[in-house]
């Protein structure tokens, strides 16, 4: 019997193998690593392994970081919210309004925009949104503008949604479609209209799918170089836009470090709030 | 006799193509509990969403204490369901489930849960009120899908299958608790099953459904004595159905042998008719009375008292006789026995059509 069990725990660890070696070598391996970096010193443009804290203290003695850090974290969230709410009532229709056939058609199309690289998507931007662009050029036709989108927050916000809404919206459908219908009409039966239908039943029903949307909306979001950088014109920057400067000015590498550690926490922090909130269990 | 509470007026429902119910006719009376039964996809379930505005009927109307339902939307309506998978709310506790119907029609958070608390206490479960629905007993489960149907104390009560999902014991127990209740109430239940024991053992009238429509309406005493047809002899499913002849002396030939029934029918035509299981006597010495014939024991199912034996008549007919378990003291029982049985032409119902 003994024997067995170590047979079946060996299997069991053959199959998991491969993803442990990997996540090793490149997660936890690298990770590892940029702590430690983040207690090295930078002397004439090179790095020295060290254990000093000069490193935190100057990004995190400093108002800039702590702006831009806000910032982030801002449009992370405004990024999230409106995800969330643009991409809720096209899910909706999807999830219930539609035959099966529609939604199996919709779905493929929105898995599309990822046959195209993000970079590609946001270049495509820059000439819509740019001053001579194809918006500007539109709106001149009944007399408007031109307006500024291009280098603002509301580019960087355009660019985040590129990027969120359509996984959104696929991660919306499937939780909205899995939704006892049933239960929809007890609500009915119950003496609840259809629009109220929506806050008191299908939302709490489908909460975890909602959250977990949401939650990769922040972490695209919050992560993302390519949207504040080309379309958001990089000033203020963002934290990640703030990691590549700090990187190439110097060789700050542990300080660019530092920076990267910061987010890592905050995303987990938030990852685990949300999915520990939308899985939470009654009594 | 009671005022009709609702009435189905040549009531139509296409699913596309499909016909779910064809052109019904049929009052439900106040106070009444009535029952529909007929096997899947007879329309019972279609007939009972209708009711609620789940399903707009194609063509006909459905009127609800004299006004038409017609575009009155499902909420607008007081038709409160129990559902066959109860459909309870999985993050809302015993009690706000209870409270949802009050909620949805603005009474205060107070005066919810005193009626919530009060109902849950009626079918004993008081003490689960703030626990999660899933983990509760299915009997449980289904007391709260009662209570949160009954408490906006509707005239109406809408039940589709709701005992399916249970065990044969809390089925029974159930059952109970549904007729005790609809008795203390006094408001109508509208019941849909495919079970003949849960609407035989609690409906006053039950309404016996093929292929959309309406096979016969009555209690159950009327649908097991005398059948409309032949779909529903089949259906009560504890009939023997005896088809054949008239002969020029006016009794029938059938296979099993000759019969004297009580029918109108020419020689010459075809006449079935049904002799319910319970009105065969058996004996083992040929008995001096009229329609006797011979079959042999097949098998035999033991049922609490009684005992349903399955025989073989001439020409193969299979005979369902129903007898105390004590009146077969004594008498030689083993499969191929012969017996004669016999039944009062008085206890023969002709079938129609």
């Amino acid at each position: 019997m003994k024997s067995l069990a170590r047979k079946t725990d060996l299997y069991a660890i053959a199959w998991r193998l491969p993803m442990l070696v990997w996540q090793g070598l490149f997660f936890i391996g690298p990770l590892v690593f940029m702590v430690a970096m983040s207690f090295f010193l930078v002397k004439n443009y090179r790095m020295e392994p060290a254990f000093q804290f000069s490193n935190w203290e100057k990004v995190l003695g400093r108002g800039f970081f702590w702006d831009s850090y806000f910032l982030t974290l801002w449009l992370a969230v405004l990024a999230t919210c409106v995800t969330s709410l643009v991409a809720f009532p096209a899910s909706y229709f999807l999830a219930f309004k539609v035959k099966d056939t529609v939604r199996r058609w919709a779905v493929f199309f929105l898995i599309i925009p990822f046959f195209t690289s993000y970079l590609v998507r946001i270049f495509a931007w820059q000439v819509i949104l740019a001053q001579q662009g194809v918006i500007n050029a539109g709106l001149s036709f009944i007399g408007l503008g031109p307006f500024t989108m291009l280098n603002t927050k509301f580019g960087t916000m355009i660019g985040y949604l590129t990027l969120c809404l359509p996984l959104a919206v696929i991660l919306q459908t499937f939780s909205l479609a899995q939704i006892d219908k049933r239960l929809v009409e007890a609500a009915h039966n119950l003496g609840c209209g259809r629009f109220r239908s929506v806050f008191t039943v299908v939302v709490p029903l489908a909460k975890t799918g909602l959250v977990v949307a949401a939650v990769f909306c922040f972490i695209l979001s919050f992560g993302d170089f390519v949207a504040p950088y080309y379309l958001g014109g990089s000033k203020p920057p963002t934290l990640s836009i703030m990691i590549i400067d700090t990187s190439k000015s110097g060789q700050q590498w542990p300080r660019a470090a530092v920076i990267a550690i910061m987010m890592i926490v905050t995303l987990l922090t938030v990852a685990f709030a949300a999915i520990g909130y939308a899985y939470r269990k009654r009594r | 006799m009671a005022t009709p509470l609702v009435v189905f007026e040549n009531v139509v429902k296409r699913f596309d193509e499909f016909v779910a119910v064809k052109r019904m006719n049929f009052e439900i009376r106040e106070g009444e509990f009535l029952a529909f039964m007929g096997p899947s996809g007879c329309g019972k379930t279609t007939t009972l969403r209708m009711l609620a505005g789940l399903e707009q009927p194609t063509e006909g109307d459905i009127r609800l204490a004299g006004k038409s339902l017609l575009g009155v939307k499902p909420h607008e309506r007081d038709t409160p369901m129990v559902w066959q998978s109860l459909a309870l709310f999985p993050f809302l506790n015993a009690r706000e489930n209870v409270e949802f119907g009050l909620k949805m029609r603005g009474q205060d958070s107070t005066t919810r849960r005193k009626k919530a608390q009060d109902w849950l206490e009626r079918l004993g479960i008081g003490e689960f009120a703030e626990r999660d629905v899933n983990s509760l007993s299915g009997g449980q489960r289904q007391r709260v899908a009662l209570a949160r149907a009954l408490v906006t104390e509707p005239k109406i009560l809408l039940l589709d299958e709701p005992l399916s999902a249970l065990d044969a014991h809390l089925v029974i127990r159930m059952q109970g608790v549904l007729t005790k209740l609809q008795r203390e109430l006094g408001i109508t239940f509208v019941y849909v099953t495919h079970s003949q024991s849960e609407a035989f053992a609690m409906a006053d009238r039950v309404v016996i459904m093929s292929k959309g429509e309406i096979s016969q309406i009555g209690s159950s005493r009327d649908i097991y004595r005398t059948p409309a047809n032949r779909f529903v002899a089949e259906f009560v499913g504890r009939n023997n159905i005896f088809t054949g002849t008239v002969n020029a002396t006016g009794a029938i030939n059938t296979p099993a042998g000759s019969f004297e029934v009580d029918t109108k029918a020419e020689a010459g035509a075809n006449v079935s008719f049904v002799v319910a299981a319970d009105v065969v006597s058996l004996a083992v010495e040929k008995p001096k009375v009229r329609n006797v014939f011979t079959a042999q024991l097949i098998s035999e199912e033991f049922v609490g008292s009684m005992v349903t034996l399955f025989l073989e008549a001439a020409g193969g007919m299979e005979v369902k006789l129903q007898i105390q378990e004590r009146a077969l003291e004594g008498l030689p029982r083993e499969p191929g026995q012969q017996f004669f049985l016999s039944f009062d032409p008085a206890h023969a119902h002709v079938l129609k059509g």
